[in-house]
């Protein structure tokens, strides 16, 4: 800080909250292919007529 | 949703993707910086369209809550699920990021302004509603508590919204493209769009999921035990 109002540096927030932001997003898309994959791998009785919900 | 496969679903998340480093890219190397916040400034980059998303999501939802209780077709049930669960997902996004920008801005990580209690708020009711049907086994009653639960909650996004208006806030007023430099326009638009697509396709697939699920649920009993009361299976199945 430069003590005159105006923020000096800062990156390192900067790219915290780009990185925090790609391992969210990142994160939970993978963990919904992986919960995705997991269910459609069930017998079709129990996960064959889905076109039917959706 | 009808048709929707999830290749369109993963189609969209790629574009989502290819906007969000585009824009990411334009926000963190092209921009110039803010005159008195400086490069931290760039986390609005990416902060502002996680928010914008979050409500959308979350009004989705809402209009999910609504199309169930007057349709009954477990296909909106599925849709808040999945609409409840993104919400939820980048709205904690959305205050982890707020907190990240605010210790350089406001010499704290956490304060509970107007914007920020009212933006927790709205999380844990939405996750609040998620854990609900988790303990409620009867389909057709997890889905008419957790719609109206929705609708009850969803009161708290235009509060959100207004929070920075009503009362005297540390949060800044909502920024959008009219409310900012021209300079800083194109990576917000294109971070927008980005996060927007990636949401569609989160919400496609976390809805095939719950309807995965669902299908589960309302499957008729195997033939051994065909005779049982159970749920009424396809007939179920609006």
């Amino acid at each position: 800080m430069s003590g005159m109002g105006v923020i000096e540096g800062g990156w390192e927030f900067v790219w915290t909250a780009y990185g925090i932001s790609a391992a969210v997003l990142l994160g939970y898309a993978a963990s919904l292919v992986r919960r995705l994959r997991s269910v459609q791998a069930r017998p079709l009785r129990e996960a064959g007529r889905a076109s039917d919900v959706l | 949703m009808r048709g929707t496969r999830p290749v369109t679903a993963y189609a969209l998340a790629a574009v989502g993707l290819l906007l969000l480093g585009a824009g990411s890219f334009w926000g963190l190397f092209v921009a110039p910086a803010e005159t008195y916040m400086g490069d931290v400034q760039r986390i609005m980059y990416v902060h502002v369209p996680t928010a914008w998303n979050a409500m959308l999501a979350f009004t989705f939802a809402f209009g999910c809550a609504l199309a169930f209780l007057f349709q009954g077709s477990w296909k909106w049930d599925c849709r808040l699920e999945a609409a409840m669960e993104v919400g939820v997902v980048l709205s904690a996004l959305l205050c982890a990021q707020g907190a990240v920008w605010a210790k350089p801005t406001w010499g704290v990580w956490w304060d509970w302004d107007p914007r920020l209690t009212t933006t927790a708020v709205l999380v844990f009711a939405f996750a609040g509603i998620l854990a609900l049907r988790t303990f409620v086994d009867d389909p057709a009653r997890r889905g008419t508590w957790s719609a109206v639960a929705a609708i009850v909650a969803y009161i708290d996004v235009p509060i959100v919204y207004f929070s920075v208006k009503w009362w005297n806030s540390l949060h800044q007023q909502p920024s959008s493209p009219a409310t900012v430099s021209s300079a800083f326009h194109w990576p917000l638009r294109i971070n927008a769009f980005g996060i927007l697509f990636l949401m569609i396709a989160l919400i496609t697939l976390r809805s095939r999921l719950a309807a995965l699920r669902l299908q589960g649920e309302l499957a008729p009993p195997l033939p051994a035990a065909a005779g049982g009361s159970g749920l009424a299976g396809a007939g179920a199945m609006r």
